[in-house]
C-alpha cells in the first residue's frame, strides 16, 4: 500500500530530520564532554609524569657525577695529605699509590707528579709524558690560582680526549701538583645508563656547549660543539625543563640542570614524541573511541528513526483505515435512514395510485357491458395498460419494502448459536430450490466448529442471501446443470469460526469485486434485484464482530467468507 | 341482515374520496375523515362497524387515535393501515386492541377481506351480547 502523497512525504522528511538530528545530538553532548574532560586530565597528568620523571632523572645523575667527582678529588686530597713531595716523587710509591688508587675506582688512567713550573717530574701510567712541560696548559694555571682543578675534556699531550682532576699541595717553593686522568669511557658510560624509551639520552656540555661525554644520538662526538646549545634557556632554578625544536625539525623535552659550580651541564633530552607516547597513543585511542562512538550513535539514530518512523505510518495508516470505516459505516447508516424515510414517503403516493386503479378498473367494467365492438378492442388495450400500472405500483412497493426492511432497527436477540445446528436447518430451506437448478450442494461442515453470537433470523438472512446469490450465478453460467454449492465451516487462529460459502457460478467480474457490498449495487437486471442484499449481510455480520470477505473469478465461481469470532471462555 | 359500516381515516383527501367511491361501489356503506379528531367525532354520532386507521397521520396519530376510539367504543374494529417503518407501532396497536394490520400499499381488495372479518368478529359478539341480555330477562 503506497499511497503517501509528496505532501506527506515531505512532512515525513521534516519529522525524520528533526527526530534523527535530536537523536544524534543528545547523546552527542555528554559522549564529547566525558571524552574530552577525561582526555584533558588524562593528558595533563601524564605530561607532568613525563616532566617529574625526567626531572627526577636529571637530579638523580647530578647527584651521581657530582659525588663521583667529589670522590675522586677526595682520593686525590687524600694521597696529597698522605704523602710528601719527595714519598711520591719516587717511581715505586707513586705506582703503588696509582694501583691503590685504581682500586678505589676503574675511571683512574693515570697518575702525575707537577713541580711549581709545570714539569711533569713523575708519571705513572700507560703514556710517555714524563718530563713533559704543562706551565702554559690552562688546567695547570687554573690549579695553580685555584688548589683544585676539574677540567673539561681535552687532546693535551696523548691527542685523546680525557679530563684530568689536580690537586695543589704546599705553597711558595715547595708547591707541587697531584693529577689525576680520569676515564672518559668510564664516565660516559655511568652518564650513558640514562636511558628513557627509545630516544632518551643524558650528556654533558660545558659552559660554552662543547659537548664532555658520549651521547647515544651520537651524532655529537665529545669535544664537538652542541650547536643547540646556544639556543638553550640557562636555567636559573636547579632543574629547568623546556621544549626545543632541533635543526632537523624533531621536536625534544629538555631536562637541564647545571654541574660543577655551573662549568658544565647535565643535559636530559627524550624527542617529545617519544617522551609523550603513552599521550599520542591516547590521543589516536581517543579519536578512534570518538569516532566509533559518532559511527555508532548516528547508525543507533537511524536505525531508532527508522523504527519510530515506521511505527508512526503504521500507526496514521491505521487511522486513516479506520478513518474510512467509519465514514463508510457513517455514509451506510446515513444512506439506510435517508432511504427509508423516503420509501415511507412513497408508499403513500403508491397507496392513491393503487386505490385510483381499482376505480378505474371498476368503472371499466361498467362501462365494457354499454359499448360496440370496436370499443371493446380499445378497452383491451385500456385494461393491458392498466394492468401494466398495477405491476409497476406492485415493483415499487417491492422495492420500498426492501429499503425499509435495510433500514429497520429490529429489536436484535443475541444468543449463542452452533453453526452445526443452523447452518443445515438453513440449507434445508433450499434444498428444494437447488434440486430443480440440478445444484449439487457439498456440506463440510466440521464437528468441532465453535459456537458464535448472532441472532438467529439475521444469520439466516445472511445465508440465505448468499445462497439465492450462489444459486443465481449458477444458473446464470450452467442452467439447470451442472451447479455446484459448497458450504464449509472450520477454524482460524482459534479465535474466528470461518463459514465459506463457494458456488461455481458466473463468478464477479474484477471491477465489480469492490463495489458488491456498497447498497444499491446490482448487476441484476432491472426489477430483479435492490442492491441491498449484500450490504445488508455485510452490516449484519458485522454487527456480529465478524467480517465478510469475497474472492473470485470471473466464469469460475465466487467465495464468500465470512469470519466470526468465538466464544471465549 | 346488518350490513357492513366502515370508516377511514387518513390525511390523504384524495385516498379517501377514492377508496370510498370504490367501497361504495361494492355495495357498502362508507364514512370518511381526513384526521384522529375528525374519526372520533363522526363516531360520536353515527354508528361504524370497522375503522381502517392509517398510522401516521399529522395531529392525532394512528395509534393514539386508536387508543381514543377503543377507549370510548369498545366494539369498534380497528385495521391500522401502516408503512413499513411503522410496524412497531402497528404492534403496538394490536395490543391496544386492533383487530389486525395492513401495509402499504394495500389493496382495496384486502381492505374489504379484513374489514368483513372484523365485521363478523364484532357481529359475533353482539349476538353473544344479546344472548346474554336475552338470559338476563
Amino acid at each position: 500500500m503506497n499511497n503517501t502523497t509528496p505532501k506527506q512525504t515531505h512532512t515525513g522528511d521534516r519529522v525524520r530530520r528533526s527526530i534523527l538530528t535530536n537523536m544524534i545530538i543528545v547523546p552527542f553532548i555528554p559522549f564529547i564532554l566525558a571524552i574530552g574532560v577525561g582526555f584533558y586530565y588524562f593528558t595533563t597528568s601524564l605530561e607532568n609524569n613525563t616532566t617529574a620523571s625526567m626531572k627526577r632523572i636529571v637530579s638523580d645523575h647530578r647527584n651521581m657525577i657530582e659525588s663521583f667527582l667529589m670522590e675522586r678529588k677526595a682520593d686525590l686530597e687524600f694521597v696529597t695529605n698522605a704523602f710528601q713531595y719527595d714519598e711520591i716523587n719516587q717511581k715505586e710509591t707513586i705506582d703503588a699509590i696509582f694501583e691503590n688508587l685504581k682500586k678505589q675506582s676503574g675511571a683512574f688512567i693515570d697518575l702525575g707528579l707537577f713541580d711549581p713550573q709545570g714539569i711533569h717530574v713523575r708519571y705513572s701510567g700507560k703514556y710517555e709524558l714524563q718530563g713533559k712541560t704543562y706551565a702554559d696548559e690552562l688546567w695547570f694555571k687554573q690549579v695553580m690560582q685555584n688548589g683544585a682543578y676539574i677540567s673539561d675534556i681535552f687532546l693535551g699531550y696523548r691527542h685523546l680526549p680525557h679530563f684530568v682532576i689536580a690537586i695543589k699541595h704546599g705553597s711558595g717553593k715547595n708547591t707541587w701538583v697531584l693529577r689525576a686522568t680520569i676515564d672518559t669511557l668510564y664516565f660516559d658510560r655511568m652518564i650513558s645508563q640514562v636511558r628513557i624509551g627509545k630516544t632518551g639520552e643524558a650528556y654533558i656540555l660545558n659552559k660554552d656547549g662543547i659537548s664532555q661525554s658520549e651521547r647515544r644520538s651520537s651524532n655529537i662526538q665529545v669535544m664537538e660543539k652542541d650547536p643547540e646549545f646556544a639556543d638553550f634557556s640557562k636555567p636559573e632554578e636547579a632543574i629547568h625543563t623546556f621544549i626545543k625544536t632541533d635543526s632537523s625539525g624533531i621536536k625534544y623535552l629538555y631536562a637541564v640542570t647545571w654541574l660543577k659550580d655551573k662549568e658544565w651541564m647535565l643535559v636530559v633530552r627524550q624527542e617529545k614524541k617519544d617522551a609523550y607516547r603513552f599521550l599520542y597513543t591516547a590521543v589516536y585511542i581517543n579519536l578512534i573511541i570518538m569516532i566509533l562512538g559518532v559511527a555508532v550513535i548516528i547508525v543507533v539514530a537511524t536505525f531508532i528513526t527508522d523504527r519510530i518512523l515506521k511505527q508512526i505510518e503504521k500507526l496514521g495508516r491505521e487511522k486513516e483505515n479506520l478513518g474510512n470505516q467509519l465514514i463508510r459505516a457513517a455514509q451506510l447508516a446515513e444512506i439506510g435512514e435517508m432511504a427509508a424515510g423516503f420509501a415511507h414517503e412513497i408508499n403513500n403516493p403508491l397507496q392513491i395510485i393503487k386505490s385510483e386503479h381499482a376505480l378505474i378498473e371498476t368503472f371499466l367494467e361498467d362501462i365494457s357491458h354499454k359499448i360496440d365492438e370496436k370499443g371493446k378492442r380499445d378497452l383491451d388495450e385500456i385494461e393491458d395498460s392498466l394492468g401494466q400500472i398495477k405491476i409497476q405500483v406492485n415493483r415499487c412497493s417491492e422495492i420500498t419494502h426492501a429499503i425499509l426492511r435495510f433500514g429497520r432497527k429490529n429489536e436484535i436477540r443475541l444468543e449463542t448459536l452452533n453453526p452445526c445446528c443452523v447452518i443445515p436447518e438453513i440449507i434445508h430451506m433450499i434444498e428444494k430450490k437447488a434440486e430443480v437448478h440440478g445444484i449439487e450442494i457439498i456440506k463440510q461442515l466440521s464437528e468441532d466448529s465453535p459456537e458464535f453470537i448472532g441472532d438467529t433470523s439475521q444469520f439466516q438472512q445472511v445465508m440465505l442471501n448468499l445462497f439465492n446469490n450462489a444459486m443465481d450465478a449458477i444458473t446464470e453460467r450452467h442452467g439447470s446443470k451442472g451447479g455446484m454449492l459448497k458450504i464449509e465451516t472450520g477454524m482460524k487462529d482459534e479465535k474466528f469460526l470461518i463459514v465459506k460459502i463457494t458456488d461455481n457460478g458466473a463468478g464477479i467480474s474484477p471491477e465489480n469485486i469492490g463495489k458488491i457490498f456498497s447498497p444499491f449495487f446490482t448487476t441484476k437486471p432491472v426489477g430483479k434485484g435492490t442492491g441491498l442484499g449484500l450490504s445488508v449481510c455485510y452490516g449484519i455480520i458485522e454487527s456480529f464482530g465478524g467480517t465478510m470477505e469475497v474472492t473470485s473469478e470471473e466464469n469460475a465461481g465466487a467465495a464468500f467468507i465470512i469470519s466470526l469470532p468465538v466464544i471465549t471462555q | 341482515m346488518e350490513k357492513l359500516k366502515m370508516m377511514l381515516v387518513d390525511d390523504e383527501e384524495r385516498y379517501l374520496q377514492t377508496t370510498a367511491k370504490l367501497i361504495e361501489k361494492k355495495g357498502y356503506e362508507v364514512l370518511t375523515a381526513g384526521s384522529g379528531e375528525e374519526a372520533l367525532e363522526k363516531l360520536r354520532v353515527q354508528t361504524v362497524h370497522v375503522v381502517v386507521l392509517d398510522m401516521k397521520m399529522p395531529g392525532m396519530d394512528g395509534n393514539e387515535t386508536l387508543k381514543a376510539i377503543k377507549a370510548m367504543y369498545p366494539l369498534v374494529e380497528v385495521i391500522m393501515l401502516t408503512g413499513h417503518a411503522t410496524v412497531d407501532s402497528a404492534i403496538d396497536g394490536l395490543r391496544n386492541g386492533a383487530f389486525d394490520y395492513l401495509m402499504k400499499p394495500a389493496d382495496l381488495d384486502q381492505i374489504l377481506e379484513k374489514s368483513l372479518d372484523a365485521f363478523e368478529k364484532r357481529q359475533r359478539i353482539e349476538e353473544k351480547i344479546r344472548v346474554a341480555q336475552m338470559k338476563i330477562l
